[in-house]
């Protein structure tokens, strides 16, 4: 393993973990149930972890990325519904995050809101064209690591350690009406939808295609989503638990994506706030592009075309103008005018309900020797793994009823 | 795997993405053709590539919409030009003396060549 | 049958109407008071930069104003305080947002118990 490489791709997934949805979810949580929904970003952050390493061995042994041995797992039928579930999922969340990086822009600049999001998938576009795929991960994983300043934020605010630290056991809070007891049941299935939305599996296995990876990667595969993952967690962790310190007692259920941006800035004024949004900027860019490239990776793959952005842009014609309309489409989505705080609502519904369909070939690729030889999941391995694939089908079962009893949420 | 070792048509073969000699994509087997007939020995005799194979494996109304989407175009790729079986259909020879990348050509003439690193 | 279609019916429209049907509302419009007196406050204290208090206030007022046009009962107790609310200059005292948001609260909790 090599150090260097190490440290950077687990600093690529710490800058690279939080999202639109994280971010207002983590945000709403910690000023609705205080510390209470902690243990749920844990686990899901253990069920990322654990579908992340294996997305990445299957593409470093089977050296197929998820989609192409999904389809021929699944079959022509089942694998075009997956398909289309998961293109319909990842173009909402594509849209949301444009949404948020126009958000952002404004919030930085003042400038109109419409006119960012054209500048944003401008700017993002010519990313994916210009730059080669480590490129784009580094830069903008990198630079989303100005989101370490809500970590800070929560040191300097002298956070009540204890509560947050038991926040980690799981619980469900006492003395809560039915209403609210539906409202954090509703929250916990958004978390875990957040945390593992299907385009982060679809994401990194190709992007280990992407890199050459081999069975001699599989050791820094396990450290970086890992060690990556789960201090990216710590994140929204942060960023919860500082709205149970701020928004609470003043009342506040953050409703706007800024809202955030104050838990840095009361500690540590404008600069603070300046730092907090490049933050949510760079993480919620390296987002839109991720899913725009997901969706175009299984498109791609699912047809057997040539792709990744390891190749020129014009060496994979049909994935490159793939990502081209896909990425036009979410930013038609927002020129509708709809709010992006909608979007990510939608975003979260749409993928708890793909996230048994995609999660299921994985964990049957992951265990089949056939395929995985000497590195098929063990037996703790495949314990995990169903698991976590009994936690998410259950959410997606409880997601849709939550949503229309709840009212998205709002109780 | 070699094609002419026994092989599994469904588990082992349909549905896998084919790749040339030279390492690029080239498609999906989206189905297999045999030659004999009723009471004679069935050999494979081809893996069939594009929109047009999909017509054993869907239904009519589905089979429409891919028609008015993708086309019902159908490449052939004999059985002789298959060197091995994995993960993967490794073909002999290049995806262009194949005819497999001619709609991935006819793209590529509309893509410009600049700016990328 | 048509009996018990008819009860549901009346029963839905029931629900769509009157202070449960606008709860959602009231807890939102609450909140956004809140939202705008912390900043309000934070902006008094020169911790936030122009462009996103102006940012804020546009966002915080536009949401109030959906909250406001999706109540079913627009001429009661609450519908009038979050149209006093909105009419309130962007930079409004703290003290003053935070009383409307206190008044809110108020509001949703004897509904929450009624």
């Amino acid at each position: 393993m090599n150090p260097l490489e190490l440290t950077l791709g687990i600093m690529t997934a710490v800058g690279g973990f939080v999202d639109i949805s994280e971010l207002v979810f983590a945000a709403k949580a910690g000023s609705m149930f205080g510390y209470a929904l902690i243990w749920v970003f844990a686990l899901a952050t253990g069920g990322i972890m654990v579908f992340g390493e294996m997305s990445g061995r299957v593409a470093a042994v089977a050296k197929q990325p998820v989609f192409n041995l999904m389809r021929h797992r699944l079959g022509l039928k089942l694998g075009l519904v997956t398909l289309f579930a998961s293109l319909i999922a990842n173009l909402i969340t594509c849209a949301a995050e444009i949404g948020g990086v126009a958000l952002v822009l404004r919030y930085l600049t003042g400038a109109p809101y419409l006119l960012m999001a054209v500048l944003a998938a401008a700017v993002l576009m010519a990313s994916m064209w210009v730059l080669p795929f480590k490129w784009i991960e580094r830069i903008y994983g990198l630079l989303g690591l100005f989101m370490l300043a809500f970590i800070a934020a929560l040191v300097a605010i002298h956070a009540p350690w204890g509560k947050i630290a038991g926040g980690f056991v799981p619980q469900v809070p006492h003395g809560l009406s039915t209403k609210e007891y539906l409202v954090f049941a509703y929250f916990a299935v958004a978390i875990v939808s957040a945390v593992m939305f299907p385009y982060e599996a679809y994401f990194y296995s190709s992007g280990g295609i992407e890199e050459e990876w081999g069975p001699k990667d599989l050791p820094m595969n396990k450290v970086t989503c890992t060690a990556g993952f789960g201090l990216g967690s710590l994140l929204s962790i942060a960023i919860l638990a500082s709205s149970a310190q701020l928004f609470t007692p003043a009342n506040v259920s953050p409703e706007l994506l800024g809202s955030s941006a104050l838990e840095v800035a009361i500690p540590f004024g404008w600069i603070g706030l300046v730092i907090a949004l490049l933050g949510m900027l760079f993480a919620i860019s390296g987002a839109a592009i991720e899913t725009c490239m997901a969706n175009a990776y299984s498109i791609s793959q699912f047809f057997g075309w040539e792709w990744g952005r390891h190749r020129k842009p014009w060496d994979a014609p049909r994935f490159t103008v793939t990502w081209t309309v896909l990425f036009v489409a979410a930013l038609a989505i927002i020129l509708t005018g709809i709010d992006p705080m909608q979007l990510v609502e939608y975003a979260v519904l749409f993928s708890i309900l793909v996230l048994p369909l995609t999660y299921l070939p994985l964990l049957l690729l992951a265990g089949d020797k056939s395929y995985m030889k000497e590195h098929a999941n063990g037996r703790f391995g495949k314990t995990l793994g169903w698991f976590y694939f009994a936690l998410i089908t259950a959410a997606a079962l409880g997601a849709l009823p939550l949503y229309v009893l709840t009212s998205g949420g709002q109780g | 795997m070699k094609p002419s070792d026994p092989l599994k048509v469904v588990s082992q073969l349909l549905d896998l993405p084919l790749i040339d000699c030279n390492g690029n994509y080239c498609g999906i087997v989206d189905d297999v053709a045999f030659t004999g007939g009723g009471g004679k020995e069935a050999r494979l005799d081809a893996l069939l590539v594009g929109p047009g194979a999909y017509r054993g494996r869907m239904p009519r109304w589905a089979m429409w919409l891919v028609r008015k989407i993708a086309g019902d175009r159908m490449t052939r790729v004999p059985i002789a030009k298959v060197k091995s079986i994995d993960s993967a259909v490794h073909l002999t020879g290049a995806a262009e003396k194949l005819s497999l990348h001619d709609v991935e050509n006819r793209v590529r003439a509309h893509i410009p060549r600049v700016g990328a690193m | 049958m048509r009996k018990l279609l008819l009860l549901l019916l009346v029963s839905c429209a029931a629900c769509s109407k009157g202070p449960q049907a606008d709860a959602p509302a009231i807890s939102e419009a609450r909140s956004l008071a809140a939202e705008w007196a912390l900043v309000n406050q934070q902006a008094a204290e020169q911790k936030l930069t122009a462009p996103y208090v102006r940012t804020m206030h546009a966002s915080i007022h536009q949401q109030l104003q959906t909250a406001a046009t999706s109540l079913t009962q627009p001429h009661s107790v609450y519908g009038r305080e979050i149209h006093a609310l909105l009419k309130e200059p962007d930079a409004a005292s703290p003290g003053a947002l935070r009383a409307r948001a206190d008044r809110l609260k108020q509001i949703e909790d004897s509904l929450e118990s009624a």
